[in-house]
């Protein structure tokens, strides 16, 4: 006897339905698996064979051949496992009268029978759903990402002998209850900038950066605060609508990184060491790739420390990914395209010794050293990053002003103001905040005075700014004039755009 | 060109031999180049001792044609030698010296070389401020002078901003005209050597060597008629040419520092040594008999007025400090400061920190 059962495989952030045939025949024992599985999954063989036996169910001493349709993609992983046995179940007449049509079947098997969780459990059940499929037997372990998904009979079950006894009415498994998305109150990280001592103009750039989404460079001395600002950021920036955190679940469920909360409440603030590799970054992979940091940080804050310290061929892998958002990465197996949206803050040592500019230490270096440690990062990526900082060398006690010290929370309601008028500005365009303006956003919504076209100008002569500044600046100053509910960008905002591009004065 | 300034070049065009060698060759041949050239085989022994034996060259007509061939290049290369016997050589500024240049190899306007120069040197770490003034005295005084610099990064830098745009400047280099040092300034150097002058003592292929700066420095003195010190730390190579100032009877003028700003510590003691406090070109000016053009000054909302006030009052300021002091928000001093940045009545001084200029 033939038994049908779907089962998916993953495919980039997408869910491929794949059907799992198997029969049954007289003949000498045998157990073939055809169909391009790779050997994840014909090692499933094994596994199903005592999965069955230790959940009391018999492994037919026939001829079995299980076939994976369609023939042509490839296989991978061991999610098929539970789709294989419950299969073999059917075709060897052990589940007589189980309706498995409509159903999809998830999860890696133990020996003893136990169901293992499966990594991209979301993106699949997403798919599958959009396909048509209603109801789903998933992993127990799995059951608190896919919570999430409305509409669907969901049934996590602890093992195969459970899943049989719900498909034959035995011993039924509740649906999984649907579970409302809300924004975690409790945040993880303790970050706020309510700790962070001093440092008015780094926080001012911090909030200007969020509004606008723009990129965000940290420089100065070691030891003043610079990653302790970074880690400020998701705590300022916009909650996460619905949307977006499935999309960000969606990749983090892919990348297996999901922790047991079953979905990201809270931005993502990913920190690759300066050891990464390109691959690593990017994503990568033999034949299936794999989301690398810069798709985990979609939706939230990649902080690179100490930035000229990473691989050269690294940094400049981020340049495409900043303009577009989405990086596609080829490799033999396919072509995979990954969300890529995220806040680059980057922080730096103004030389190598650390000290250069500084009010009271003296820097060591030599000209030629400050030039080579600066040139590591190079002017395109430079030109992306709009907001350029330095960070304070001075202790608490030499800053005499007492007004200082905001929580998180108050930034973050003036950079929620600042959003919203950039949503109104933009709505059905697919822009959603000022970075991303291109030449017709700038002509229809940054016009300059006369007076701040001046400014520019003045500031492009006497600062050496380069000509690819302006457009930056524009932007900047625009984000400037939201937070301070300006329609018009004024020559304040202009003047105290320039002031956050250190680098191209100094470098 | 004689058969002797010929010859002079060519003995300085020769690589490997130090400039004592050269003197004492010459002093060997009783100061006649041409007879050094013609009997090179009975002076170059005296190489031995030094070790340079690979400068024998027995063969009298390949000497000659070597002689020929190196004043061809100059000129292919739109390059000039200045020696003792061109008209232009600044005979009496190395009058008094001990060391005066045996030839000068130059590129670029060497009309220049009958003008009056002043020299514009700072040390290579200079900070911000002290460069902003350094570029401003040195554009003020290149209207009444040439400005004489170095290559390097920081004041010298500084000298060659200001005085660039009206091409009355001079770099000397410690390399021969081919070399650049530092790497990083190639393009610099092409346009100075298009719009002012290079000028080298040593052949075109001398690369850089501890002692050439020292050797440099004597000439940035000696060409000029005073030297302004930007920037000097206690131990620092812009000492050098002070002091050979110093000694020749130049006029030595200094921007004041901090005290304990380590960077400044050089011209703080040139001052207490008897160099001229400057803050503004007319200080250099007016020791020559000539008087600064009046600088024009920019328009001023109040804010910045107020600003501006805060900063003159006390000298470099925190921008928390500003704000406070001026009454206003933080990031509106940024602005503000930003603006008197662009105006040049303000600078950043690295860690936020602003003063007046």
């Amino acid at each position: 006897m033939i038994a049908k059962v779907v089962c998916y495989a993953l495919n980039g952030l997408d869910g491929v339905p794949v059907e799992v045939e198997t029969d049954v025949n007289k003949g000498v024992p045998a157990y073939e698996m055809v169909g391009l599985p790779d050997t994840a999954v014909k090692e499933s063989k094994e596994r199903v064979r005592s999965a069955l036996k230790n959940s009391g169910m018999l492994f037919p001493m026939n001829k079995i051949t299980v076939n994976f349709a369609p023939a042509d993609i490839r296989k991978e992983g061991a999610s098929f496992d539970l789709a294989v046995a419950i299969s073999l179940l059917k075709a060897s007449e052990q589940l007589v009268g189980a309706d498995l049509s409509d159903t999809v079947f998830l999860g890696e098997l133990a020996l003893n029978g136990d169901l293992r969780p499966v990594s991209g459990m979301l993106p699949i059940l997403i798919a599958a759903k959009i396909r048509g499929f209603s109801k789903f037997v998933i992993p127990l372990a799995n059951a608190k990402e896919a919570r999430f998904l409305g509409g669907a009979e969901i049934y996590p079950a602890r093992n195969l002998a459970a899943a049989v006894k719900h498909l034959l009415g035995i011993q039924p498994i509740p649906p999984l209850e649907t579970c409302e998305f809300a924004v975690r109150k409790e945040k993880r990280s303790s970050a706020d900038l309510q700790f962070v001592k001093g440092q008015p103009v780094a926080r001012r750039a911090l909030e200007i950066a969020v509004a606008g989404g723009h990129n965000l460079l940290l420089m100065g001395p070691p030891g003043t605060g610079k990653t302790m600002l970074a880690r400020c950021l998701p705590t300022v920036m916009p909650d996460l609508a619905f949307d977006e955190a499935l999309e960000i679940t969606k990749i983090h469920s892919v990348a297996g990184v999901l922790d047991e909360e079953g979905i990201v409440s809270e931005r993502p603030f990913r920190t690759p060491h300066h050891t990464a590799t390109t691959v690593s970054m990017c994503g990568g992979g033999n034949r299936v790739v794999h989301p690398g940091e810069i798709s985990l940080a979609h939706g939230g804050v990649l902080f690179l420390d100490e930035l000229p310290e990473y691989k050269r061929t690294t940094l400049e892998a981020l340049r495409q990914p900043l303009e577009d958002g989405v990086i596609t990465v080829s490799r033999a197996g396919g072509t995979f395209t990954y969300p890529a949206r995220f806040m680059l803050c980057a922080s730096m040592n103004p030389c190598p010794c650390g000290n250069y500019g500084a009010a009271n230490k003296t820097c060591s270096c030599t000209p030629a050293e400050i030039r080579r440690y600066r040139k590591k990062v190079s002017g395109p990526l430079l030109d992306r990053i709009d907001l350029q900082v330095e960070v304070d060398n001075v202790t608490y006690d030499d800053l005499t002003s007492a007004a200082m010290q905001e929580s998180s929370a108050a930034v973050k309601q003036r950079v929620d103001a600042a959003r919203k008028i950039q949503r109104n500005r933009f709505s059905g365009s697919g822009i959603n905040t000022n970075s991303e303006m291109g030449e017709r956003e700038l002509h229809d919504y940054c016009r300059l005075s006369a007076e701040g076209d001046g400014i520019l100008r003045a500031a492009f002569d006497r600062m050496n700014l380069s000509a690819r500044a302006r457009g930056r600046i524009v932007k900047v100053a625009r984000t400037i004039a939201d937070l301070d509910s300006s329609e018009e960008i004024l020559p304040k905002h202009v003047y105290e755009a320039v002031s956050y591009r250190i680098y191209d004065k100094i470098g | 060109m004689t058969a002797e300034e010929k010859a002079l070049i060519w003995l300085c065009s020769l690589s490997g031999l130090e400039y004592r060698d050269r003197v004492a060759l010459l002093l060997a041949a009783k100061k006649d180049p041409l007879r050094l050239l013609e009997e090179w085989e009975k002076f170059s022994p005296l190489l031995i001792k030094t070790g340079k034996s690979g400068l024998y060259m027995k063969d009298r007509s390949a000497r000659l044609r070597q002689a020929d061939a190196f004043a061809e290049e100059l000129e292919r290369k739109g390059r000039f030698a200045i020696t003792p016997m061109s008209g232009d050589y600044p005979r009496k500024e190395f009058a008094d010296f001990s060391d005066p240049p045996l030839a000068l190899f130059g590129e670029g306007n060497r009309s220049l070389m009958r003008t009056r120069k002043f020299c514009v040197v700072g040390s290579r770490i200079t900070p911000p401020w002290a460069e902003k003034k350094g570029r401003e005295i040195a554009s003020a005084l290149s209207e009444r002078f040439t400005i004489v610099t170095g290559l390097a990064e920081g004041g010298d830098c500084a000298a060659i901003a200001g005085a660039l745009p009206s091409g009355k400047l001079v770099c000397v280099l410690p390399t021969g005209l081919d070399n650049c040092y530092p790497a990083a300034h190639a393009a610099l150097k092409a346009k100075i050597g298009r719009s002012g002058l290079l000028l080298s003592e040593y052949p075109p292929g001398e690369g850089a060597k501890r002692h050439s700066f020292r050797a440099r420095n004597r000439i940035l003195a000696g060409l000029s008629e005073g030297v302004l010190v930007v920037s000097a730390a206690e131990r620092s190579g812009t000492l050098i040419t002070a002091n050979a100032a110093f000694d020749h009877d130049r006029e030595v003028f200094a921007l004041p520092h901090n005290v304990g700003a380590s960077h400044g510590e050089g011209c703080n003691e040139l001052i207490k040594r008897g160099a001229r406090l400057t803050t503004e070109a007319e200080d250099v000016l007016s020791v020559y008999g000539f008087h600064a053009p009046r600088r024009d000054t920019a328009e001023l909302s109040p804010q910045e007025a107020a600003v501006l006030n805060v900063l003159r009052e006390s000298g470099e300021l925190h921008v928390t400090a500003i704000a406070e002091r001026a009454g206003i928000k933080i990031y509106e001093a940024s602005a503000v400061l930003s603006s008197l940045e662009i105006k040049n009545l303000a600078v950043k001084s690295g860690g936020n920190q602003y003063s007046a200029v």
